[in-house]
């Protein structure tokens, strides 16, 4: 498992479960997902009528950048208003499913993706302002430009957890996307380092289209004047940042790249975290050889005690 | 992060894991604690040991290259090529990858893969982070201290989780059977009757505290009830005796009865209990086969009742080790013991079964009583009360037993924390208080 999924695999498999025409049973469940998200899947009413919550910390801020309209393109008819202590609700009715088979996978697949696509504002409206400004921007030379165009849009700040936030700015030639992180182990910190340079080493060896990637502990300048930075003075914070160019923010590619660049935190920890396990199971094993040569090893003439016949003992001198 | 973000409760066992979060009334998740890796599958040189297979020589005078199939020989991410549950078990169908169970009868024996397998529980099929929740493990009883240890370093060094509990199954089960009618003050004291796949144990507990010297054993559960099955469709010449058709037979058509001369009489004279059951043909558009079902509806579980039908070498009835276990537990507790016989596990899931158990040890009790009434010449007893405790949870009792526990807003209290890991190193995982004892609910 190299990538993690985008979808949550707990909704998708109790979806494709209830939709394969098994007998409904009623279900309350609270689960979690990455991030601090929380959904709440349950039967209030009856036992056909579905009814997933989702709970984001950052919903107020992402439906400044534009959720509730991404949400409602994707979710359409089925979007309810919202449960208590929830953030935004979707309904199924079993009862009334799409008839084709393609369909129902189709819905399938996008209520698993619920937290991606409400997270999935902030870039869509960045992007979108991306091609703005490129447009506009072809009006002019680089030096002509106007005040507004040079510098690009408003830094987009998603603060999807407690202390971690991701920014999002659109230029007129790039977008860029910054995380901040934060590690509180000094392993971590170590782990993450060497995991990071990898991604900007990336870049050097092989693959010349990856999006480049810089990290730093210091604010990056990009984020000049936005409120709420924490000064990095232990190194505990570090700021990863991600220029996506026109290439990565085509229209096809939109989708894909929104998708892999919200999970980069959750696969960032869990390679940490797959690295630490290889290591261990690497310490396991040296640990098991070891032991092995102790068990070989013997003193090559063993002192013997030695008796006489009237039971006395003595020892060989020397 | 949010104020509370529900515990997550997993109760890994020989057969199956099952994962969910604290609060809820199933787990999320089950599946089988397998886990496929790349190469051949484990069992021909470690064999029953599960150990990694150790080399002739150690690596450094090999030049690191150890016995192939081993991770460290490897550099790249071979390491991440495996998968769990239900994908490893397709995966191993298919060649190039072998399936290994890092849990052997209860106890983890493969550490390399349990870290694996709990790293993609926790990411891919959880989809929490570790950091941000508190766990809630179980174990078996009688673990070794050191396991303990391991599983916490895992837990706290690999995955930072912010804290962690490890409770027994045993207890967890007790607690899971408050949900019972039958049940009316939370105690943790009873007999819990733990029959899975692989092996039954009886566990007597007292006061959360389980009697580690009383506990037996009892090699007869769910995959020797499915053996029988198995073993009856071929004397009769079924179409199918399949293994996995005695398993579908055993857990949809298989009940208790109250006694078996009579149960062969009632079917005899009513042919109405003999059923048929429909195998689906694997291979779509062709018919499937009937199978006759007959006798051994009630048979099957008689097996616990009466081993003698099934095993040469095991024979002491299921209701007969209970009351051993009983009676090699401190006098004091006993009655406790009698009282609240809870079972656990998918084997204890067949109807009337503890109706049945009940009765039994209700007889064996009584003609003790007697017996000493007898001999004392005139004392009376007050009685003794044995109830056998049946609740909905049964199937999945330990992780439900968690998921109440781990629900409650002092479980944290009761979890060591990373820093207080920190602080003291593995050993602190040796004492955990006792998580819904006395005072806390």
């Amino acid at each position: 498992m190299l990538l993690l999924d985008y979808q949550n695999v707990l909704i998708e498999s109790l979806l494709k479960d209830r939709f394969s025409g098994a007998t409904p049973t009623s279900i309350d469940q609270v689960v979690s997902d990455f991030d601090g998200v929380t959904f709440h899947i349950s039967t209030p009413e009856t036992k056909t009528k579905l009814l997933i919550s989702i709970s984001v910390r950052c919903f107020n801020e992402l439906v400044q950048y534009g959720a509730q309209q991404v949400l409602e393109r994707e979710y359409g008819p089925y979007i309810v208003s919202p449960e208590q202590g929830y953030d935004f609700s979707v309904a199924v009715d079993l009862e009334n499913l799409p008839a084709e088979e393609d369909a129902r996978n189709d819905l399938i697949r996008r209520i698993s993706l619920l937290k991606r696509n409400a997270m999935a504002a902030p870039f869509e409206q960045a992007f979108d302002e991306f091609a703005k400004l490129q447009e506009e921007a072809s009006k002019y030379t680089s030096e002509s430009a106007p005040q507004g165009v040079r510098e690009g849009g408003v830094v987009r700040a998603i603060h999807y957890r407690e202390e971690e936030a991701i920014y999002v700015k659109a230029n007129y030639d790039r977008v860029t996307v910054i995380f901040s992180t934060i590690f509180r182990e000094e392993t971590d910190r170590i782990f993450g380092k060497v995991f990071l340079q990898e991604f900007v080493d990336a870049r050097r060896r092989a693959i010349q289209n990856a999006p480049q990637v810089l990290f730093r502990n210091d604010p990056p300048l990009e984020l000049e004047g936005v409120p709420g930075l924490a000064q990095s003075g232990s190194g505990e914070i570090g700021y990863i940042t991600f220029v996506l160019f026109p290439r990565h923010i085509s229209m096809q590619r939109r989708e894909e790249v929104i998708s892999h660049i919200q999970t980069f935190r959750d696969y960032f920890h869990y390679h940490i975290k797959a690295s630490k396990a290889y290591i261990h199971s690497r310490m396991r094993r040296r640990t098991a050889d070891f032991l092995q040569v102790l068990r070989r090893a013997r003193p090559e003439n063993e002192e013997k005690e030695r008796k006489t016949a009237t039971g006395r003992t003595f020892r060989v001198q020397g | 992060m949010a104020p509370q973000t529900p515990a997550v409760v997993m109760d890994n066992g020989t057969g199956y894991s099952k994962l969910g979060f604290a609060g809820n009334d199933s787990p999320s998740f089950v599946f089988p604690t397998a886990i496929a890796t790349k190469g051949p599958a484990a069992g021909s040189g470690g064999s029953g040991s599960g150990r990694p297979a150790v080399a002739n020589k150690p690596s450094f005078l090999t030049g690191g290259a150890g016995p192939s199939g081993h991770l460290s020989a490897k550099r790249g991410t071979e390491d991440l090529d495996f998968f769990i549950g239900d994908e490893a078990l397709s995966a191993a169908a298919g060649p190039g990858y072998g399936i290994h169970y890092p849990i052997r009868h209860g106890q983890i024996e493969n550490w390399d893969h349990m870290e694996r397998f709990w790293s993609n529980s926790i990411f891919k099929y959880l989809r929490v982070e570790p950091e941000d929740h508190y766990f809630l493990l179980t174990e078996p009883p009688l673990n070794p201290p050191e396991n303990r240890e391991n599983t916490a370093e895992i837990m706290f060094e690999s995955f930072n989780c912010s804290g962690l509990y490890i409770a027994v199954q045993a207890v967890l089960a007790l607690a899971a059977s408050w949900t019972s009618t039958k049940v009316t003050d939370r105690s943790l004291t009873g007999t819990v009757i733990d029959s899975g796949e692989g092996v039954t144990h009886v566990i007597p507990v007292a006061e959360g505290y389980v009697i580690g010297s009383s506990i037996k054993s009892i090699p007869i559960a769910g995959r020797d009830i499915t053996y029988f099955v198995q073993q009856l469709l071929r004397d009769r010449g079924e179409p199918d005796s399949s293994l996995k058709t005695a398993e579908r037979i055993k857990e949809k058509e298989c009940y208790v009865c109250p006694d078996i001369v009579k149960e062969f009489a009632r079917f005899d004279a009513d042919r109405e209990q003999f059923r048929k059951f429909h195998v689906a043909d694997p291979v779509a558009g062709r018919k499937g086969v009937t199978v006759d079902v007959g006798y051994e509806r009630f048979l099957a579980p008689e097996i616990f009742f009466n081993p003698e039908i099934y095993s040469s070498d095991f024979l002491t009835p299921l209701p007969n080790i209970v009351d051993t276990v009983i009676q090699s537990s401190p006098i004091d507790v006993r009655r406790g013991l009698y009282k609240n016989i809870v079972l656990s596990g998918g084997s204890t899931l067949y109807k009337s079964f503890g109706r049945r158990l009940q009765r039994d040890i209700r007889h064996l009790v009584e003609e003790r009583i007697r017996a000493s009434e007898a001999r004392s010449g005139g004392a009376k007893s007050g009685g003794l009360e044995v109830q056998v405790v049946e609740h909905k949870r049964q199937r999945h009792g330990p992780w439900f037993g968690g998921s109440l526990l781990g629900q409650t807003p002092e479980f944290r209290s009761y979890c060591h924390t990373k820093a207080e890991y920190e602080e003291v190193g593995p050993s602190i995982v040796r004492r955990f208080a006792l998580l819904g004892g006395p005072g806390s609910t």
